[in-house]
């Protein structure tokens, strides 16, 4: 179990230095000098945005560049922001517990409807009451999670008169207050992972219940109600949880717009207003730090599966 | 989501020797598109939907009222009437207009990115599943690198890259959707190979080229098809969503995205201005979404009974 930990945990590492590598190499691609552009109104001399392409070690070639990023990166060194001179490290640590709330929420919000959706679809297989929540789920993946935002905020603000706190408070600090920041934003996002969820449940408990093991428990006279929960949803769990890991990429990247839109101080503001300022070393470093999270949690799930399932960790421990 | 539960219906014709059809039969095609609206009445009507926007798009200045950046400037936000049907905009344009002229950009963007999508993501992955070894592995990790950063952040950072504009968007949006394609071919590339067809074109002495073009690529047009459905609808979101940041489709051209960014700032006085995009848009993406899922079912032998 040890050594496939170590194996996945190194392929997660070469995986964010390709995604580091990429990002070096499409910099190459920027139109305009980034110097240039900060110093574009501030009417600085020739020499003087030279000194600052050196400081910044814009002047040295590309792998030179990437090289001296990776260095600074094992030491835990990301580069610091153009603005505010800050590391990018600590900007980033700051805001990322309001992503990880959100994220996390969504995904609670988006498996939770969508196993329930899954198990009804399931019990009543065929029936009217299945085809209209595949075509319901079918929908709510269809509306963009920022759009689902748009309309609750204007529904709620123009036909109930409330609206979120636009002020984030931490959960710690008033539970009720960050509650309420968060719902809406974390129904948003999860919409998106309902669809996909019900459609996994339902097709993997049918599956489940068709199968030998079931009818074996149906034979020593268990329950319905203890057969579709105890027994199949049980062996369904491995599909939700794969799932989980599609879903990661859409939550983690719906984050940005809609931390903008409800005013939450994450990391996806802060990419974002880095995007706008141009200030590369943020951007560059966000967009490493994203892909880690995206690749640890991977792990995580991973991990997940050897615990729920003991043939996967038979598995392997036996072969890898 | 395993793709191998998506295999083309069709065995390889023949004898083993044979090579499967090449050319494209159009009555073979019209029989098949007749056989898909009888078993799948969802995907039919979610084609029927499809086809009345592209012909919006393309036909947008016929079908439009208005010139979509005319400003009726004594008529701002005002609701939708007979003169406007959808309203007008805080500058006085026409709603309607400028939704018909958004599918537009939103088709364009959304054909030029699937297709070089899946001619790159194919060609990619058939080769790499082909080659194998270490070759394979390389190309591999390259593709779950970049999918490994989420497609928005993604995004994002090719908006510091490129410059704004529609080419700007589509080839960020290629880089993300790429991978996808690469998956499903490489994964079907890795079935396809083991089959008793392919062993016996090597045997009569055809090329990997000849092999990958005539044996494998017309084996996996099912999965890939069902795929690119449904990461149209994906383009269309995320073509959207950037536009909505403001580092999409740049203004004036409208843009559903941007519609929708217009309005949430006026969304008290005039909210037709976010209801309007907001449901065209979602109409669009279920349409795709819709159309994808039912050729998952229509084209997966396994569900045929």
């Amino acid at each position: 179990m040890i050594r496939y930990l170590l194996g996945r945990l190194g392929y997660g590492a070469v995986v964010l230095v390709l995604v580091t590598v990429f990002v070096f190499i499409a910099m190459t691609f920027i139109p305009s000098d980034a110097v240039d552009l900060m110093l574009a109104d501030t009417g600085a001399s020739e020499e003087q945005a030279e000194a600052l392409r050196t400081e910044l070690g814009l002047d040295q070639p590309v792998h030179q560049q990437l090289a001296g990023f990776l260095g600074g990166a094992v030491q835990g060194d990301f580069g610091t922001s153009f603005y505010t001179n800050e590391p990018v490290v600590d900007l980033f640590l700051d805001r990322v517990p309001v992503t990880l709330q959100l994220g996390l929420l969504s995904l609670a919000v988006g498996t939770v409807i969508g196993v329930a959706f899954g198990i009804l679809a399931a019990v009543r297989r065929g029936t009217r009451t299945d085809g209209t929540i595949r075509a319901v789920a079918v929908a709510g993946l269809s509306v963009p999670n920022y759009v689902v935002g748009l309309l609750l905020l204007t529904v709620l603000g123009l036909w109930f008169a409330w609206s979120p706190p636009f002020v984030y408070t931490s959960p710690t600090e008033d539970f009720g207050s960050w509650l309420q920041q968060m719902a809406l934003p974390a129904i948003a996002l999860g919409t998106s992972a309902v669809a996909g969820t019900a459609r996994m449940t339902r097709s993997s408990l049918l599956e489940n219940l068709g199968s030998q093991f079931i009818r074996t428990v149906r034979a020593k006279g268990a329950s319905e109600r203890l057969v579709l929960y105890k027994h199949a949803l049980r062996n369904s769990v491995i599909s939700v949880l794969t799932l989980l890991g599609v879903n990661l990429g859409t939550v983690l990247g719906g984050t940005v717009i809609l931390e903008q839109m409800f005013s939450l101080p994450g990391t996806g503001q802060l990419i974002f207003e880095s995007v706008q300022n141009r200030d590369y070393p943020v951007v560059i470093a966000c967009t490493i730090f994203y892909a880690g999270l995206f690749v640890v949690t991977m792990i995580i799930i991973d991990l997940l599966y050897a615990l729920v399932d003991p043939r996967i960790r038979a598995a392997r421990e036996a072969g890898k | 989501m395993s793709s191998d539960v998506m295999r083309s219906s069709l065995p390889p014709a023949g004898s083993p020797f044979e090579p499967p059809p090449r050319r494209v039969n159009p009555a073979a095609w019209w029989a098949g598109l007749k056989r898909f609206v009888r078993s799948e009445p969802l995907g039919a009507v979610s084609l029927a939907l499809i086809t009345i926007i592209v012909l919006v798009a393309v036909f947008a200045p016929l079908v439009a009222p208005y010139d979509p950046l005319l400003q009726h400037r004594t008529r701002t936000t005002e609701g939708p009437s007979g003169d406007f049907l959808l309203g007008t905009d805080d500058l006085g344009r026409d709603v309607l207009s400028r939704l018909i002229y958004g599918a537009r950009s939103s088709m364009i963007i959304g054909v030029l990115t699937t297709a070089i999508s899946l001619v790159l993501g194919t060609i990619i992955g058939v080769v790499s599943g082909f080659l194998g070894k270490t070759k394979d592995l390389v190309i591999q990790r390259v593709m779950d690198a970049i999918q490994s950063v989420p497609p928005l952040v993604l995004l994002l950072f090719m908006a510091v890259v490129l410059t704004p504009s529609i080419e700007g968007t589509i080839i960020a949006l290629v880089i993300v959707i790429t991978p996808s394609f690469n998956r499903v071919a490489r994964a079907e590339t890795l079935r396809i190979r083991e089959e008793p067809y392919i062993e016996a074109a090597r045997a009569t002495g055809a090329s990997a080229l000849r092999i990958m073009t005539r044996h494998v690529l017309p084996n996996m047009v099912a999965p890939l098809l069902t795929m690119s459905s449904l990461l149209f609808a994906g383009v269309i979101i995320a073509e959207s969503a950037l536009s909505f940041l403001g580092i999409g489709t740049p203004p004036p051209t409208p843009s559903w995205g941007l519609m929708l960014s217009e309005g949430v700032r006026y969304v008290e006085m005039a909210p037709w201005m976010v209801f309007a995009p907001g449901i065209v848009l979602s109409m669009a993406v279920f349409a795709f979404n819709l159309l994808g899922d039912s050729l998952r079912d229509f084209l997966d032998p396994r569900l045929h009974r």
